[in-house]
């Protein structure tokens, strides 16, 4: 379903409206038995000296929409607290932005039941944040992150955010050592331009040593796995497969048979001047994507409420979606077959350079550069503008520029 | 000779610009609470959000002052974060559910009377502003 603007504008003033209307006075928020209300928003820009791209976050927002593009990062959060006795406590958190479908329509991105089981221990039932990487707590939370957005390169690899399911929080002191054990099991579903996916069975570890400044992130999670396509350049590369006998690489393009793993290690240093921040991903897939990895490494030095910021990411394929040999005589067929895998190869590597600015206990200001140059054969994070055009995108440079005001309330 | 860099003019500014003597901070519950002992280490694991409860298994709950210097010292003294880390740090706790954030006082004068209410309440303050229907369990630094 596709919103006008107008109609987005509509929506996000009737949940601002409903937030302030329902939100307590001052020092009665915290008491027992009072919603906590609070909320977070991004107004966020994005241009690339591009003219035949956009700039866009596979599995989150929908290409284009204008220039500047303000679907990429823009959102707006608003979250309910209810504590109910002293050790158990409800959750609930509504986010609207532009998804993969186009829609601003808000969407349930929290509803849990916490129940603390022990002294550090706590279980929560319901939808809860799918914690595939280091920063998956604040993917939305933009005031939270150095950046304007997350390293795409390595984020883009997993576009799940929801888990609706259960979780296990249990934090143990080893010394000076905090160490915090998070299991996971539950399902997500995701919808993007050329279709939808689910993960199924999905369970997980991650593992979180803390010590003074310095943080040990490990995860490993591991799905079932399903794609549904439905874009005609898919409907048409399946028929022709079809056509000429190789209906069993068509299977491996889309359909409910897949699995999935997902590996990431990151480390965080920030002893109050520098922060430095490194991830390495890998997603395994057997079928319907790419097996591939991706890192980040990002250095920033505070200056007061000035935070600038440089970062190198790579995201390399590993495997493609599927092989195929196709006859010699079919030229048409296999430059299909070459676009296709291209358009599902997020592979690129970037530099980036920007600036962060407190510019209140609750505001801050960022702007960031970042000059990408896309494998030979792969859209890296960018999309055609027109559908239509004969130019391919593959292996191109883009110059992106990034503005956003981020809010927490 | 060397120029003198700005980052250590700035850093001398603010070392006299600050008092020295800055005031003790303070944490406290009631004195007639449920809690007896605190440990440096409970307190900052509680106040990072990364427990609940005491090692007994006291359910704590949590008060912050309003934003300020005093709030700034109490996090800064007792985690080691600055304050613009400590807020990118908590957004971060609150909007993954992770934690819910203390209980925000007024001031300190609303906050006593917070702790004469709950009995698993604990708070800070400045060292001067303590009374006698307060129980001291941890002195910063």
């Amino acid at each position: 379903m596709i919103f006008p603007p107008l109609q987005c504008a509509r929506l996000l003033l009737l949940l601002l409206l409903l937030f302030a209307a329902f939100r307590p006075a001052g020092s009665a928020a915290a008491d027992a038995g009072t919603p906590e209300l609070s909320g977070f928003a991004t107004l966020g820009a994005v241009t690339t000296d591009r003219r035949d791209m956009w700039f866009t976050r596979s599995g989150v927002n929908y290409p284009g929409g204008g220039d500047p593009d303000f679907s990429p990062d823009s959102l707006l959060g608003l979250q309910a607290s209810l504590r109910l006795m002293a050790d158990n406590d409800i959750t609930l958190q509504a986010l609207s932005r532009e998804d993969g479908t186009n829609s601003y329509d808000p969407r349930v991105t929290l509803a849990f039941f916490r129940q603390t089981l022990a002294p550090g221990l706590s279980a929560r039932v319901g939808r809860v944040r799918a914690p595939f990487f280091m920063l998956s707590d604040s993917l939305h939370v933009n005031y939270a992150n150095p950046w304007v957005r997350p390293p795409v390169e390595v984020y883009g690899l997993n576009p799940f955010t929801d888990l609706d399911g259960i979780d296990f929080i249990y934090h143990a002191r080893i010394g000076a050592l905090d160490a915090e054990i998070h299991p996971y099991y539950g399902h997500s579903a995701i919808s993007f331009p050329q279709g939808k996916a689910r993960l199924d069975a999905t369970w997980g570890l991650n593992l979180v040593l803390t010590r003074g400044g310095f943080s040990l992130h490990l995860g490993h999670a591991d799905a079932r796995f399903r794609v549904k396509y439905r874009d005609p350049q898919h409907v048409a590369l399946a028929a022709g497969l079809a056509a000429i006998g190789l209906g069993s690489v068509a299977s491996d393009l889309s359909g409910d048979d897949g699995r999935t793993s997902f590996d990431s290690v990151g480390v965080q240093w920030d002893d109050s001047r520098w922060q430095v921040i490194g991830e390495y991903v890998r997603r395994r897939a057997d079928r319907y994507v790419t097996s591939s990895s991706a890192w980040y490494l990002s250095v920033g030095r505070r200056f007061g409420a000035f935070t600038p910021y440089v970062s190198l990411a790579r995201q390399i394929l590993d495997e493609p979606v599927a092989r195929a040999t196709i006859p010699a005589s079919m030229a048409g067929l296999e430059a299909g077959w070459k676009a296709y895998l291209a358009s599902r190869n997020n592979a690129q590597r970037s530099l980036t350079a920007g600036g962060r600015w407190d510019l209140s206990p609750t505001a801050a200001l960022k702007a960031e550069f970042t000059h990408a140059r896309l494998d030979r054969d792969a859209w890296g994070s960018y999309f055609p503008r027109d559908k239509a055009q004969l130019a391919p995108i593959e292996g191109n440079t883009a110059n992106t520029l990034s503005l956003s005001l981020d809010l927490t309330f | 000779m060397r120029p003198i860099s700005s980052g250590i003019l700035v850093a001398v500014a603010l070392a006299l610009l600050s008092p020295l003597a800055a005031a003790q901070i303070l944490i406290v519950t009631s004195a007639r609470g449920a809690i007896g002992e605190l440990s440096r280490q409970q307190a900052e694991q509680l106040y990072l959000g990364r427990t609940r409860s005491l090692p007994d298994g006291t359910p704590v709950a949590l008060a912050d002052l309003p934003g300020g210097r005093v709030r700034d010292r109490f996090y800064e003294q007792l985690t080691g974060k600055n304050p613009s880390q400590i807020r990118a740090y908590w957004s971060r706790m609150v909007f993954t559910g992770r934690a819910l954030p203390p209980q925000q006082a007024e001031n300190v004068r609303e906050l006593g009377a917070r702790l004469m209410a709950n009995p698993n309440l604990i708070g800070y303050l400045p060292a001067a502003d303590a009374d006698p229907r307060m129980k001291v369990l941890l002195e910063l630094p």
